[in-house]
């Protein structure tokens, strides 16, 4: 087993899919957090300046959260069957990636009124209309998973999206019109490694606050 | 071989990658592309509503990136290993983080506003960006981003850092001998010359 070790910050963010997998996978990793404070320190030795990164046994460096992401599903079994199942699991990945884009704005909003409006705007805009035809695409592919017949790193990323704390603040009428993908988000944060992993802090100094680690 | 169609506005844009793509590997492909009036009645056609679209063999596959990434592993240009095939991924990820910061810019209606926001993108963003670049260059010291040969990634950078060229000139990247390097290198094969010079001719 390589020595995996995650640098981000210590928050779920565009960490926490990577961290999921391997949580999922029963995979060991250093799940290295820091604070905003620490961050001009980090960032020369991040290879783009940026994170999440993941350092291999010391001395490999991969940037860009979804290819970490990508590399670790592929590594250990959760990217899916062939090649076409891995593309359509891609796809769906950054689908997600996406939407993440579109949530920043509200997301980082500190009026509550404004954060509502923001959110209910890119619900309307954006998320609606992609969970419409994702609800078909679920259906059609006839398993309850977004790819083939097994869980995946799509499922996965999609529960990651679909339960930060704004969502689950303000999204109490996203799957509405998606029982099929609803069922398949409590289906993934049922998975007894997702539980574990949401249930305990492995990171030193911090705790479990509102079902994820911080340092206060 | 499987037929390849692929569908997209008749601009170069988030489909270009693919088509350098299949154009380097030799691989034939039905260029579907369509004026922005016809858009509203194929969006509905599309997996989620957006292109660019793949369709393989009758099969639909959405995402640029993806599109990419999959012609790539079909056509020995991902990479020589799963290790090389992470780090084409990554760089591709740094181009379409660029193509996504750019878009401010170019949405923005105010001709004095849009200058200020492109003269910010390239010397904040690219400009930090193709510095770390050329450290990555140099690291690998084979001319290639990954490996020792030719990748998508090489093929990502042609096509957006070409396309900055001819949008602002040359001067960004006079500090930046190996990214220049790279992009004269590609723009140069044989398969890639050929597509440049019979593509339809497109702002962006």
């Amino acid at each position: 087993m390589p020595g995996y070790k995650l640098y981000y910050f210590n928050v779920r963010g565009r960490g926490e899919l990577s961290r999921l997998i391997l949580h999922c996978a029963g995979v060991p990793f250093e799940d290295f957090r820091f604070e905003g404070k620490d961050w001009p320190a980090i960032k020369p030795n991040m290879p783009f300046g940026q994170v999440p990164v993941l350092e291999i046994d010391g001395n490999k460096m991969l940037a860009q959260s979804h290819t970490v992401a990508r590399y670790l599903a592929r590594q250990h079994g959760l990217a899916g069957q062939n090649d076409w199942e891995q593309s359509q699991a891609d796809m769906y990945v950054d689908c997600i990636y996406d939407m993440h884009g579109t949530m920043r704005t509200p997301t980082w909003e500190t009026d509550p009124v404004k954060q509502k409006e923001l959110f209910d705007k890119v619900n309307e805009e954006t998320i609606q209309p992609h969970l419409e035809k994702v609800e078909q695409h679920i259906i059609k592919n006839g398993s309850g998973h977004l790819v083939g017949q097994g869980l995946t790193w799509a499922d996965i990323a999609y529960y990651a999206f679909f339960t930060t704390p704004i969502m689950t603040r303000l999204g109490g009428e996203v799957f509405t019109k998606a029982p099929h993908l609803k069922k398949l988000i409590e289906l993934v944060g049922s998975n007894p490694n997702i539980k574990k992993a949401l249930s305990s802090c492995p990171a030193p100094n911090t705790k479990l606050i509102n079902g994820h680690c911080s340092t206060e | 071989m499987p037929v390849y169609k692929l569908h997209y506005f008749n601009l170069r844009g988030r489909a270009e990658l693919a088509r350098l793509i299949m154009s380097q590997a030799g691989v034939e492909f039905e260029d579907v592309r369509f004026e922005r009036t016809e858009w509203p009645a194929l969006k509905a056609t599309m997996p989620f509503g957006q292109v660019p679209v793949l369709e393989v063999d009758g099969q639909m596959l959405a995402q640029s990136n993806t599109i990419s990434r999959y012609l790539a592993r079909k056509h020995d240009l991902a990479g020589k290993d799963e290790w090389e095939q992470a780090l084409a991924d990554m760089y591709a990820d740094n181009i379409n983080d660029l193509m996504t910061g750019m878009r401010p810019a170019f949405l923005e209606k105010d001709a004095d506003k849009q200058k200020e926001l492109y003269e910010k993108f390239m010397t904040e963003t690219v400009g930090t960006h193709v510095a770390f670049i050329e450290k990555q260059l140099e690291k690998n010291g084979t001319g290639h981003l990954v490996g020792k040969e030719l990748t998508w990634a090489d093929l990502a950078y042609y096509g957006f850092f070409s396309f900055l060229v001819e949008k602002f000139g040359e001067e960004f990247l006079k500090d930046a001998s190996h990214l220049k390097s790279l992009i004269a290198l590609v723009e140069d094969l044989p398969n890639i010359k050929k597509w440049v010079e019979s593509r339809p001719k497109t702002e962006i």
